[in-house]
């Protein structure tokens, strides 16, 4: 008996020792910090879910736990049989009564919810043409949400802005306030794309095309609206803009979430919410690409690169020989501007510098204050094109047959790699 | 069918033979394996309603005639059942003849069937079509192998004399199940995926 | 009564045995019974106590590989960045923990209980087609071995006695890396290798065990029970038996149909699944989900049966709403069927179909509720002994909610999207898997294996084995709950620090060795219990059903006279009851009728092993790998040609007739 009591009370203090331990709850990936309309939803219905199972759990539990005790087995008590009761259909029927209706109290706010999540907004103020300034846009595409279009490869992710003719990889852009249609796609195997802060997970499925939305932080009207501002309209637009200022405009991290073979765990991916303005400047530097080293034209430098290559001198030119030439990078990778580099089996490294984070955001390079690190930057490319087998092991890069660095002979040395990082960090 | 080792020594409380009942039991579960392979079968039919003419294939009167010699043999399956259960041996050792007769027939038609598809063109790994097809009326045809082979062997168990009425009755019994549970999903099949080509 | 269809003296029987001698087949070979020869003896046992026995010996065993690869997952992942694995390796672990510990440990220590239990329990002298069991055993042992067949070759490669070149050169990654779930088109042959032929064709021999074991537990539970014993006054165990047979014959043929379109798909170049030839990879979703989410209660029916015996025992009352019990786990089993899609919630399935199996997948929690309701309500006005098993039970109750809280959760699929495929769903299970079925396993294995044995308990090792597998089970899986809820997904090899999951997954880690040390005392105990010098008696608990009416260990006939039921908790009311209630006997002059052993289901159980390798070793090229195929399909033929040919056989015993 005694042994059962000190069980008790080491469980009990393990538990309490672990609810405290649950401290940090904002965090890179957390579902319990949402940013925007999907993720709320979602976390709202884990809180109500999570408050009617405490409900049940302390009322069951606490029964439970009387009941252990009051009925226990008392050494004094005598031999005598406890009564042999069969069960009493009236507390069954309302218990099963309960159940029912707090089940109910769940399924209201639930079925309201998979409608709330599953269609794209498409009133008036969401359709790309209401809101986007930066250029013309086609008939078709005015009239449609935003839409960005997340393939899912053996592992990383590329993002395409079919409306807007540009492509990237890995790290999204995106504007805040807007809500955004999200194509699914896969070339290999069933990926999932999952960012916690602001949209639970949808698969990206081979031969089938899904979809979902998402939306970093309210619109205005629903930001007034669920604020009840008082004021004047600037106020309210200002007030508007501290918020997402303060609270949406961030780095956000996610993941694939469904096991896509040897590196599922490092295919990560990242979502860069802007200002509208940031975001405009973004897309048409994507849409620009990039000169020739040296500020030359693509046709001069080529001219120069086929007929005299020793004259183009310098680790960057060094380096975009290379990348053109025995390094085979451009068999696979775009690079916005090129005329030559329009392989398309490996990420588009349009403005790759500006990126956070190479190799599907497991090598990162971002300071707190969302500056590079050009340092570390740099490490991480030599690292990446040194050992991609070890970074992400099962990588294309690493063993495509005819193209890969592991295939190359001689390997590339660390003076080659070394040009080629230079070249890669001038990309922005 | 002695394989199945009954323990009958006891009552059954339900008044089935266990050998009839697992039999009841395995075909329960073959239905859902069946289900399995017709639901693939019309799920990608639907899906890719253009991917593949069947009609232009399948001879309705040759599957219809194979179809036909299925429903005659469970006919005579069930004239042996009956004449095993009357201890008559000779009728009972001529109608198993017919039914293993009239199984083999019903494979050489399918047999027949397979390879002029093949030779037309429709292979394992045409589209989803070829797969689904040759999948469940291969399954099928190898429940009738199973079924013929089954009934081979107990024609050959009747030979040694060993077999009695009072004690085979059943196994012959079960076996005949076995036969019309083959039968019945064969005109499933034969319904849901040649004869449902043709209409409209 | 009860003496009568019970308790004779030991030497009666073993005389009698010893003046037996083997007869003929009719085949004319020597039957193999009543050899002296062990190997012989266990080999060709058709006796359900035995097959029982060895069922739980290699389950045991296999939850200790299944075990020692979660320690190993667990290890790797203590701290970010780790590489104390590879990836790959990491990939095959917890695929093959998952497929282990389901199809290699649970379901094989339900299958134990399932063998001791339910001819002792309906008063039968064992189940109806006794070598149809033997050959169940058997094919579960051939499927296990081609299922981990990788672990042998790459145990062989790294010791440099093997190497994928020349014939074999088709051959890589010899241990499934798919996951236990396999999602098409990652089975695809141009993503994986020989494991995921080995893990197909090792799942399609262990659904004939199980098919084949659940056809012959029906018959047995329908038509087998001792006179008087009334369906609805079977033990709840056996209620629970039957339900997961049912759900086990209606859903295996789900996976079984799915797994040939898949091995067609990579052996025959079929299109079932493969996108480039129109295949959808959904299909397999859907198909296995149809198998899965049944297989989940085919998993935890069992334990629930054994918690509904332990607990009346333990607090000396019948099971509280007997009907409502086991009227609830049907319908758990009937909606077992309807559910499962929740699995898919996040595959894009639409509104009204997520919709409609968010609300079925609520509804499943009434009578899953119910049970939880009743098991208190049976502890109520008992009087409550904590026993080693009884403690199991309690905490089964207690961590079963747990998971079952996490399970509501779930069903609410806007929360699920964020929760599916991250360690909020490990958390959920493991406490479905662990607290739940594995306590009530552990339960059942300390209230019974006294008498399996004959042999009771010693010491108070029971209450660090409860200690140290609670313990370690909640601080192993319930910080899993937050590091899913921040973000953490499944089924990934290593994680980038600066995300908050260091200190959750450390101790986690921690944890697992807790609970590993936990079931290793498990194993010491039980070693113990059978060097234990103290003989456990009939009835050691006090208990209720006819099980405990009989001898510990039960002797080969189970019951030296078919006992007449006259009550729904037989035993109790023969020790308590009014005297109309006490078990009767029924007269058996004649003598006891046993079923002979034999060597062919043995046979043709071997017989799987080339076919299901063969098959394997096709798709990577392997020369002869097609005859070997062809090879096991004629060993299997013979094997049942010969089992058919030799005739059931049998002999009488007379364990009254004093010698």
């Amino acid at each position: 008996m005694n042994k059962f009591k000190d069980f008790c009370v080491f469980s009990a203090g393990l538990w309490a020792l672990l609810l405290v331990s649950g401290c940090n709850l904002n965090t890179r990936m957390s579902t319990f910090t949402a940013k925007g309309p999907v993720a709320e939803t979602q976390l709202d219905l884990f809180m109500l879910t999570l408050w009617v199972t405490a409900f049940i759990f302390l009322a069951v539990g606490g029964v439970y736990v009387y009941v252990v005790i009051r009925f226990r087995d008392k050494k004094d008590s005598t031999d005598a049989i406890p009564s042999q009761g069969h069960g009493n259909p009236l507390v069954e029927l309302s218990l099963i009564g309960v159940s029912i209706f707090l089940l109910v109290i769940i399924a209201i706010p639930t079925l309201k919810g998979i409608w709330y999540t599953h269609d794209t907004p498409s009133d008036e103020a969401s359709l790309l043409g209401s809101w986007y300034t930066n250029g013309p846009l086609s008939e078709e595409s005015a009239n449609e949400p935003f839409i960005i279009r997340a393939i899912g490869y053996r592992w990383w992710w590329e993002f395409e802005y079919p409306q807007l003719g540009i492509s990237t990889a890995n790290e999204m852009v995106m504007p805040a306030g807007r809500p955004i249609h999200i194509e699914l796609r896969s070339v290999d195997v069933i990926h999932s794309f999952w960012l916690p802060k602001i949209a639970g997970k949808v698969d990206l499925i081979p031969g089938r095309s899904n979809s979902m939305w998402i939306q970093a932080g309210d619109s205005y009207e629903a930001w007034l609206a669920k604020n009840d501002f008082q004021g004047s309209e600037v106020d309210a637009q200002s007030a508007y803009n501290n918020y997402l200022e303060n609270d949406i405009y961030d780095y956000y991290y996610g993941q694939c979430a469904e096991y896509c073979g040897d590196s599922h765990a490092r295919m990560l991916f990242r979502a860069h919410v802007v200002k509208d303005e940031e975001f405009y400047a973004w897309v048409n530097k994507q849409k620009a690409g990039h000169k020739a080293p040296d500020n030359m034209e693509w046709d001069e430098w080529y001219d120069a690169y086929d007929n005299a290559p020793e004259t183009l001198t310098g680790d960057v030119n060094e380096g975009l020989k290379l990348f053109m030439g025995r390094a085979k990078c451009a068999t696979c990778h775009v690079v916005g501007g090129n005329p030559r580099a329009v392989g398309v089996a490996g990420p588009n490294l349009t403005n790759l510098a500006d990126r956070h984070s190479i190799a599907a955001g497991w090598l990162n390079h971002r300071n707190e204050d969302n500056s590079i690190d050009s340092k570390q930057q740099f490490n991480n490319f030599v690292q990446w094109i040194k050992e991609t087998d070890v970074v992400k092991p099962g990588n294309l890069m690493w063993k495509a047959k005819g193209a890969g660095i592991g295939e190359l002979d001689p390997l590339l040395n660390d003076e080659e790699i070394n040009q080629i990082s230079h070249y890669l960090q001038s990309l922005k | 069918m002695s394989q199945a080792a009954s323990h009958d020594d006891g009552h059954h409380n339900l008044m089935v033979n266990n050998k009839k009942l697992i039999m009841w039991l395995f075909l329960g579960s073959d239905c859902m394996f069946f289900g399995t392979l017709i639901s693939t079968h019309l799920i990608y039919r639907k899906l890719y309603p253009n991917e593949f003419e069947p009609t232009s294939l399948f001879s309705l009167e040759l599957t219809s005639f194979s179809t036909f010699i299925l429903l005659m043999s469970s006919f005579l399956m069930a004239l042996s059942v009956s004449a095993m259960h009357k201890g008559e041996m000779r009728s009972f050792r001529r109608n198993v003849i017919g039914v293993i007769f009239f199984g083999l027939i019903f494979l050489g038609c399918q047999v027949y069937e397979f390879t002029h598809f093949i030779h037309e063109g429709l292979t394992l790994s045409t589209g989803t079509f070829g797969s689904t097809f040759y999948l469940m009326t291969g399954t099928h045809g190898v429940h009738v192998a199973i079924g013929v082979f089954w009934l081979i062997s107990m024609l050959f168990y009747s030979q040694s004399g060993k077999m009695e009425a009072h004690k085979n009755a059943i196994d012959v019994e079960v076996a005949g199940l076995y036969w019309h549970f083959v039968d019945i999903v064969w005109i499933v099949i034969f319904t849901v995926v040649y004869l449902i080509e043709f209409i409209g | 009564m009860s003496t009568t269809i019970t308790d004779l003296p030991n030497q009666t029987q073993a005389n009698d045995l010893n003046n037996l001698k083997p007869e003929k087949s009719d085949l004319g070979l020597i039957r193999p019974d009543h050899s002296k020869n062990v190997f012989v003896d266990w080999l060709t046992t058709v006796d359900h106590k035995k097959i029982g026995i060895m069922y739980g010996a290699m389950a045991l065993f296999f939850l200790l590989v299944g075990g020692l690869e979660a320690l190993i997952i667990r290890t790797q992942l203590a701290v970010p960045e780790n590489d104390f694995i590879s990836a790959q390796r990491y990939n095959q672990l917890f695929t093959m923990h998952g497929t282990t510990m389901i199809f290699l440990a649970i379901m094989p220590l339900n299958a134990a209980f399932f063998n001791f239990l339910v001819p002792l329990q309906i008063g039968a002298r064992d189940v109806a087609f006794p070598r149809i069991n033997a050959f169940s055993l058997w094919s579960f042992v051939a499927g296990a071995l081609v299922i981990n067949f990788g672990w042998a070759l790459q145990a062989l490669e790294a010791f440099g006695l093997f190497t994928a070149k020349g014939p074999t050169a088709g051959m890589n990654d010899f241990v499934p890396a798919m996951g236990w779930f396999g999602y098409a088109p990652i089975t695809d042959k141009e993503f994986t290798g020989a494991g995921t032929d080995f893990w197909i064709m090792g799942l399609q021999i262990l659904g004939v065990a199980s098919l084949s074991a659940s056809f012959n537990f029906i018959v047995t539970i329908i038509n087998m029970r001792a006179p008087g014993l009334k369906m609805m006054r079977l033990p709840v165990f056996t209620w629970m038996t039957l339900i997961v047979s049912l759900l086990i014959i209606f859903a295996f043929p789900a996976i079984t149909i799915a797994l040939a379109q898949l091995m067609f798909d990579r052996v025959f170049g079929t299109n079932f699944f493969s996108v480039a030839g129109g295949g959808q990879p959904i299909l397999w979703q859907h198909l296995f989900w149809i198998f899965g989410h049944p297989e989940v209660y085919i998993l935890v029916l069992p334990a629930m049966g054994i918690v509904s015996e332990v607990l009346p025992t333990f607090s000396k009352k019948p099971l509280f709403g007997y009907s409502i019990v086991v009227f609830s786990g049907a319908v758990i089993g009937f909606l077992g069927f309807a559910v499962w899609s929740h699995h898919m919630f996040t595959t894009g399935l639409g509104k009204i179909a997520t919709a409609a199996f968010s609300l079925l997948t609520m509804a499943i929690a009434v009578p899953t509720g119910v049970k939880i309701f009743n098991w208190v309500g049976t502890l109520w006005g008992g009087r409550i002994r904590f026993q080693a098993p009884m403690i199991f039970a309690l905490g089964f109750v207690w961590m079963f909610m747990m998971g079952g809280f996490s399970g509501i959760m779930h069903s609410s699929a806007p929360a699920d999207a964020q929760q599916q495929d991250s360690y909020f769903v490990i958390a959920h299970f493991h406490y479905v898997a662990i607290g739940g079925i594995l306590l009530a396993i552990i339960s059942g294995i300390y209230y019974w294996l006294p008498k399996m044995i004959g042999k009771m308990w010693q010491g108070s090792l029971n209450i660090w084995v409860a200690i140290l597998t609670v313990v370690g089970l909640n601080i192993t899986f319930f910080p899993m709950h937050f590091l899913g809820l921040l973000g953490m997904p499944r089924r990934t090899h290593t994680y980038l620090a600066g995300f908050g999951w260091e200190t959750y997954n450390m101790v986690c880690t921690i944890g697992s060795y807790i609970l590993g040390l936990g079931v290793l005392l498990l194993v010491v105990d039980i070693v113990r219990c059978f060097r234990s010098k103290e003989a456990a008696g009939n009835d050691p608990w006090d208990a209720r059903t006819l099980e405990w009416a009989t001898t510990s260990p039960p002797q080969v006939y189970n019951f030296a006279q078919t006992p007449v039921v006259n009550a729904r908790d037989a035993l109790w009311a023969d020790k308590y009851g009014p005297e109309e209630r006490k078990l009767g006997s029924v007269d058996e002059s004649h003598g006891i009728h046993m079923p002979s052993q034999s060597w062919m289901p043995l046979v043709a159980s071997c017989g799987f092993i080339p076919l299901g390798l063969g098959l394997s070793l096709m798709q990577a090229g392997v020369p002869f790998s097609g005859y070997a195929a062809i090879l096991g399909l004629v060993i299997i033929t013979v094997g049942v040609a010969l089992w058919a040919l030799e005739g059931p056989g049998g002999y009488h015993l007379h364990p009254q007739k004093k010698a």
